[in-house]
């Protein structure tokens, strides 16, 4: 082959060579001073959080009911009332969110009408605003009975999770390849018990990661709470009554004149920011074990 | 139809099939033997594939793809509408191009297509399990794990634990969309051998661009072009003294 007639320059530098080297070193920069913003922005709102958040995060902040300013309150009954929240809301987020994924993906093709209206209704309902979805609970679940409640609250937070985890549902399962339902189906399966069995198992880690990215954005949530279980000084595990949280009592003490409380704002947003956090690596942890 | 020959497993007449407006095979009529390997070869496109969905009906699960004519099975028309698709399915079984091992164990991977058609006690079922891992010639490779995922097995494994599956569920006839396509020479192997004693139980049809294949491991071969059948013969006589000259260039590679 040596002895064929080439064009080829052998090792003569390409005479646009320097020009491109230089070019891509600039996009390099760039693309690197972009991402150092990026994690500056993330260290400093992560530091500041840590430096103020840490010295307000004693045992009494963490065990003891909120109370009035000086009493040496805590932030106890927000902690569990958010917890409880957010559990409602995920317990009711993911029947309906994994339903209408699955309905999506398996049975609503591109074609169908009634599938495309619930796709787009879907995603428009991700990017509404949190507050609007407080209002609408308001005026549904909180003004006809004179009173505010966790239950209302909760839904708020649902209305915002589902339409993450109809998504990420419906993507899960359309990267099921076709050859695996249709070795289903060769074996005489029925559609749900292939779509049960097979589809949603192969999708399973795909799919949890979507309810724990829920979990993660509801639980930082303020603004569906405001006029929906409202917050409450006292401990309250009656979903009929008006319940506390972490980002509404930030909210509440953050702007407050009285110091401890502010203290308190600060250690509520360090356990919501570990929260996320820690629901984040999880959702690392699951996929890369999927 | 004619009692004498019940030694034919699948008889289509007059088959056609359409792709949306696509008319994708043209009046079919071939009969697959019991108890024998059919294979189908021709080029890409020809339609092969094609007529092996039909026979478990694989194409209803897409609108669009409709089928005329007949396909007879014990006394029945699988064409007409109303037929228990899944009984259907269990009785005719399939193995694809690629292997799909479902994402369980491999003991469930067989327990699965199983349990869609019967109840077993554990016993029974650990009995099946066991009778077709061994049939497949897998049982003394997977026999320590079989709670481990079947997705850890080689491609070659998983694809006999995909015929396991299949026979599992004790169908009469077994469909093989190319089984060896995806797979190296030495599991190609194996699976070739294989086919020589499932044969003895089930009829089999075998969808394959190896035209060595097809030599070794079928009793009767049909050639396919553009949608239409072209020849159908014992493999011996269409690979020496073929009818239609497409034939002898297809087989010796003069065209496809």
């Amino acid at each position: 082959m040596s002895n064929m007639t080439t064009l080829s320059p052998g090792w003569a530098p390409n005479p646009c060579g320097a020009r491109r080297r230089r070019k891509d070193r600039v996009a390099t920069i760039l693309g690197m001073i972009a991402a150092g913003i990026l994690v500056l922005v993330l260290t400093s709102i992560l530091w500041t959080l840590l430096a103020r958040g840490i010295v307000g995060l004693s045992a009494g902040a963490l065990f003891k009911p909120m109370g009035p300013p000086g009493s040496g309150g805590g932030l106890a009954n927000a902690i569990l009332g958010s917890v409880i929240q957010t559990a409602m809301a995920l317990a009711m987020a993911t029947p309906l969110g994994l339903g209408c994924g699955i309905y999506l993906s398996e049975y609503g093709s591109k074609q169908n009408r009634f599938a495309s209206c619930v796709r787009f209704v879907s995603d428009v309902l991700m990017s509404v605003p949190s507050i609007l979805v407080g209002l609408f609970v308001y005026q549904v679940l909180v003004a006809p009975f004179g009173h505010f409640s966790a239950f209302a609250g909760s839904v708020a937070l649902a209305i915002l999770a589902v339409p993450i985890i109809v998504r990420t549902t419906e993507d899960m399962l359309r990267l099921v390849p076709v050859s695996m339902r249709e070795a289903g189906a060769a074996l005489g399966a029925t559609r749900w018990r292939v779509t049960l069995f097979l589809c949603l198992r192969s999708a399973k880690t795909g799919v949890l990661t979507g309810i724990l990215l829920a979990l993660a954005r509801v639980s930082g949530e303020t603004a569906p709470l405001l006029f929906t279980s409202l917050g409450n000084q006292n401990w309250s595990f009656s979903l009929n009554h008006p319940m506390a949280s972490l980002p509404v009592t930030i909210y509440q003490y953050a702007g407050a004149s009285y110091d401890d409380w502010v203290q308190l704002a600060w250690a509520g947003a360090l356990l919501v920011t570990l929260g996320v956090l820690a629901i984040n690596i999880a959702v690392r942890f699951s996929a890369r074990r999927g | 139809m004619n009692e004498t020959k019940p030694q034919v497993a699948l008889a289509v007449r007059n088959l056609n099939f359409y792709y949306g407006q696509n008319h994708a095979l043209h009046d079919i009529s071939i009969d697959f033997p019991a108890r024998k390997v059919t294979a189908m070869i021709g080029p890409s496109g020809c339609g092969k594939s094609t007529l092996l969905r039909i026979f478990n009906r694989m194409y209803d699960l897409y609108p669009g793809q409709r089928a005329t004519g007949e396909v007879i099975f014990d006394g029945r028309n699988i064409l007409e509408t109303g037929l228990d698709l899944n009984i259907l399915r269990a009785r005719i079984g399939m193995v694809f191009q690629k292997p799909t091992p479902f994402p369980m164990s491999i003991y469930d991977n067989i327990a699965f297509g199983v349990r869609l058609h019967e109840r077993l006690n554990k016993a029974d079922m650990d009995v099946r399990v066991q009778d077709v891992l061994t049939r497949v010639a897998l049982w003394n490779e997977v026999r320590d794990r079989l709670n481990a995922p079947a997705a850890g097995l080689s491609g070659g494994q998983q694809q006999r634990l995909c015929i396991a599956r299949s026979i599992a569920t004790r169908p009469e006839v077994l469909l093989l969309d190319e089984p060896t396509s995806a797979l190296d020479p030495i599991s190609t192997a194996r699976i070739e051998e294989l086919l020589d004693e499932l044969k003895e139980e089930f009829t089999i049809a075998i969808v394959t661009h190896n035209m060595q294949q097809a030599a070794r491991c079928a009793d009767q071969v049909a050639f396919f072009y553009m949608g239409r059948l072209i020849e159908v013969d014992a493999a011996d006589r269409i690979f020496t003294n073929p009818k239609q000259q497409q034939t002898q260039d297809y087989i010796t590679g003069r065209f496809g």
